[in-house]
């Protein structure tokens, strides 16, 4: 049974979500996911929030997914520690050594690839399984071909994506954002929240979707050069993934207003439970779908304009001294 | 007198032939970022060879590079390019893709492996791991602070290679946007790309090579290069895969000199090094992550040193 994993950037955000119908849940504990530190939860909550999906028939997974400093590992294995003890049904990472190590002392927990790992290629997952992964979040950018190949040739779960934004550049292997504003600041636990680093704290400028001009030497060639950013919903292509035999579908949006995520969750529930119900090898009608996700396509991506407005002026200003 | 090793990067057999390379000791072949680069001795097993060759009859140590990003459809290629790496015993293949570690691991076993700086080394307990599957050798990922590579060099032992000049890589795409600008501009891939082109708006500059995002401004550490040395770095990488010959040469020139004069009780620098590097820096110079601040920042001594050429020719009209 394919699942439905949902995101949750607050405690609230898990109640709507599981409501909603999401089978599983992921939060990220302040400072050690890709997301902005005000997205992720303090350690109460996580626990909090691993009571509420599991109250509601959901499993918890917990991101840690930065590729943290070296002396962050300690910190990390006791914070999972806790996270295990509290029954997290698995952890999303990044970091090639922070796997290992975890998956060295947690060998029963479910550790999933995540998205900055950056899984191109067959032999990529099988590097990753080698580490004791075994599910892998495909990146955006796999064609369904490639998709088919890998779930033919290797004992791995794939993890979709059926709604984010398509980058210019893999997620994982970019530090645009931080090469033009990287603030260096500790939150009260003294973890470095590397504002400013997609990769070491979550937050992202998204300066690629700056309005470029484009020089051949000294020469403007191009007044406005638009790097290719675009948002994509899954829809047509949910039905094929799911006989593809993907494991799990993923919606992102710990950033999203509560109400928005709950109306993504219930719609693609309901997309879902319609095709999963309808009698095999009959057409299956996707066009209902088409005409309800419009609707909140537009919610979502006039959040995400204004989200990404506020950033590239907020990467403007200067670092405060200390 | 410290032991160094200086190398580089180049992608064709053309960039190859014109390049001087009196000051390298080594170079890596290959552009990492696109199948279609001109010529790329990735694509071209016959050019990798004759490369390779011709880099051995110069005394330098020869590596093959390989792609950033490779797809499930590159693997066959790069099956190739190792080949050609193994059999003409090539001192060792750069991969930044995990998946090339474990096929260089698992099928060329007496292939020496150079970890990447898109491998996203970030941790000593990565290293660790690459180490186990063959790795001598990695470059941290280009984010790290010198103390967080202090850090990670104080307990894993392999050696290290720094980016100390050029263009930082600052990220891959499967996508080359200047491909929509063929037929407006009349220039067609596979020129598009060695146009010399710079994403620009206001103070902020990168610079494109069509599948590949570098820094707009060159990294620089001539100044800090008796540091480097004391922290124990003795491989030290000048990224000219994107730049002219001259470029290759004379920064390397100057690099030479320095690395010599940095081992030595006072470093003592040339003037005339930083009138070469900064007018081969068209948006100016930065120190990249090195001092754990904002990639474009410059944190040196020599404040003039960040100013542009663009900048100062500004100031002067200005004036």
């Amino acid at each position: 049974m394919v699942e439905l994993l949902a995101p949750a950037g607050n405690l609230s955000m898990v109640e709507t979500a599981v409501a909603s119908g999401a089978n599983a849940i992921y939060v990220g504990p302040r400072g050690w996911s890709r997301r902005r530190d005000r997205y992720e939860l303090a350690e109460e909550e996580v626990h909090d929030a691993i009571a509420i999906a599991h109250a509601g028939g959901a499993k918890m997974r917990v991101a840690v997914n930065t590729n943290m400093q070296s002396h962050e590992i300690p910190p990390l294995l006791q914070k999972m520690e806790r996270f295990v003890g509290w029954g997290v049904d698995g952890a999303i990472m990044t970091d090639i050594g922070a796997i290992a190590e975890v998956h060295r002392r947690f060998p029963q927990l479910t550790i999933h690839a995540s998205i900055g790992a950056n899984i191109l290629n067959n032999e990529d997952v099988r590097f990753y399984r080698s580490l004791g992964v075994s599910q892998v979040v495909a990146d955006t950018k796999l064609t369904l071909k490639e998709l088919a190949s890998r779930k033919e040739q290797i004992d791995v779960g794939i993890e979709i994506l059926i709604h984010a934004n398509y980058c210019y550049t893999y997620l994982g292997k970019c530090w645009m954002s931080p090469y033009h504003r990287l603030e260096r600041t500790t939150d009260p636990s003294g973890k470095d929240l590397f504002k400013g680093s997609p990769n070491r704290g979550g937050l992202d400028y998204r300066v690629c979707l700056e309005s470029w001009q484009l020089f051949s030497g000294d020469a403007k060639w191009e007044d406005r050069v638009g790097l290719k950013n675009d948002a994509f919903f899954l829809v047509e292509d949910i039905p094929h993934l799911i006989d593809l035999g993907v494991h799990c579908l993923k919606i992102q949006g710990r950033e999203y207003p509560v109400p928005l995520v709950g109306e993504m969750v219930r719609f693609y529930r309901g997309l879902i439970d319609a095709y999963l119900a309808h009698p095999k090898g009959q057409p299956f009608d996707i066009a209902p779908w088409q005409s309800r996700l419009a609707v909140f396509e537009a919610d979502r991506n006039a959040t995400r304009s204004e989200g990404t407005r506020l950033l590239l002026i907020e990467a403007r200003q200067p670092i405060p001294t200390a | 007198m410290v032991a160094t090793e200086l190398n580089t990067s180049i992608a064709n057999l053309r960039d190859l032939r014109a390049s001087d390379l009196r000051h390298y000791d080594a170079v890596y072949l290959g552009d990492i970022y696109c199948r279609l680069y001109e010529c790329n001795f990735l694509e071209r097993p016959e050019d990798l060879r004759e490369g390779l060759h011709i880099l051995r009859d110069q005394g330098k140590r020869a590596y093959v590079a390989s792609y950033a990003a490779p797809r499930n459809d590159y693997l066959p290629r790069v099956r190739k390019t190792l080949e050609v790496a193994a059999r003409e015993v090539a001192e060792a293949v750069e991969a930044h893709n995990l998946g090339i570690v474990k096929i260089a691991h698992d099928e060329f076993p007496g292939l020496a492996v150079h970890i990447g700086g898109f491998a996203n080394v970030y941790t000593d307990a990565g290293v660790e791991v690459l180490r186990g599957l063959g790795a001598v050798r990695f470059t941290p990922n280009y984010e790290l602070s010198l103390e967080e590579i202090r850090t990670i060099g104080s307990t894993c032992g392999l050696p290290m290679e720094l980016l100390i000049h050029g263009k930082m890589p600052l990220g891959v795409s499967d996508y080359c946007f200047l491909l929509d600008y063929e037929e407006k501009w009349g220039v067609k891939c596979p020129d598009l790309c060695q146009k010399d082109l710079f994403l620009r708006q206001g103070d902020w500059a990168m610079k494109s090579v069509g599948k590949g995002i570098m820094s707009g401004k060159d990294v620089c550490m001539l100044e800090h290069l008796p540091r480097l040395l004391a922290d124990g770095h003795r491989h030290f990488r000048i990224e000219s895969v994107s730049e002219t010959p001259e470029y290759r040469h004379q920064v390397a020139g100057v690099y030479r000199e320095a690395l010599a004069r940095a081992a030595e009780a006072a470093f003592e620098q040339d003037e005339r090094w930083w009138r070469l590097v900064r007018a081969h820096a068209r948006i100016g110079l930065c120190n990249g992550f090195y001092f754990g601040k904002s990639g474009m920042e410059y944190a040196g001594i020599r404040p003039e040193a960040a100013g542009s050429l663009l900048t100062i020719s500004s100031a002067d009209r200005a004036g």
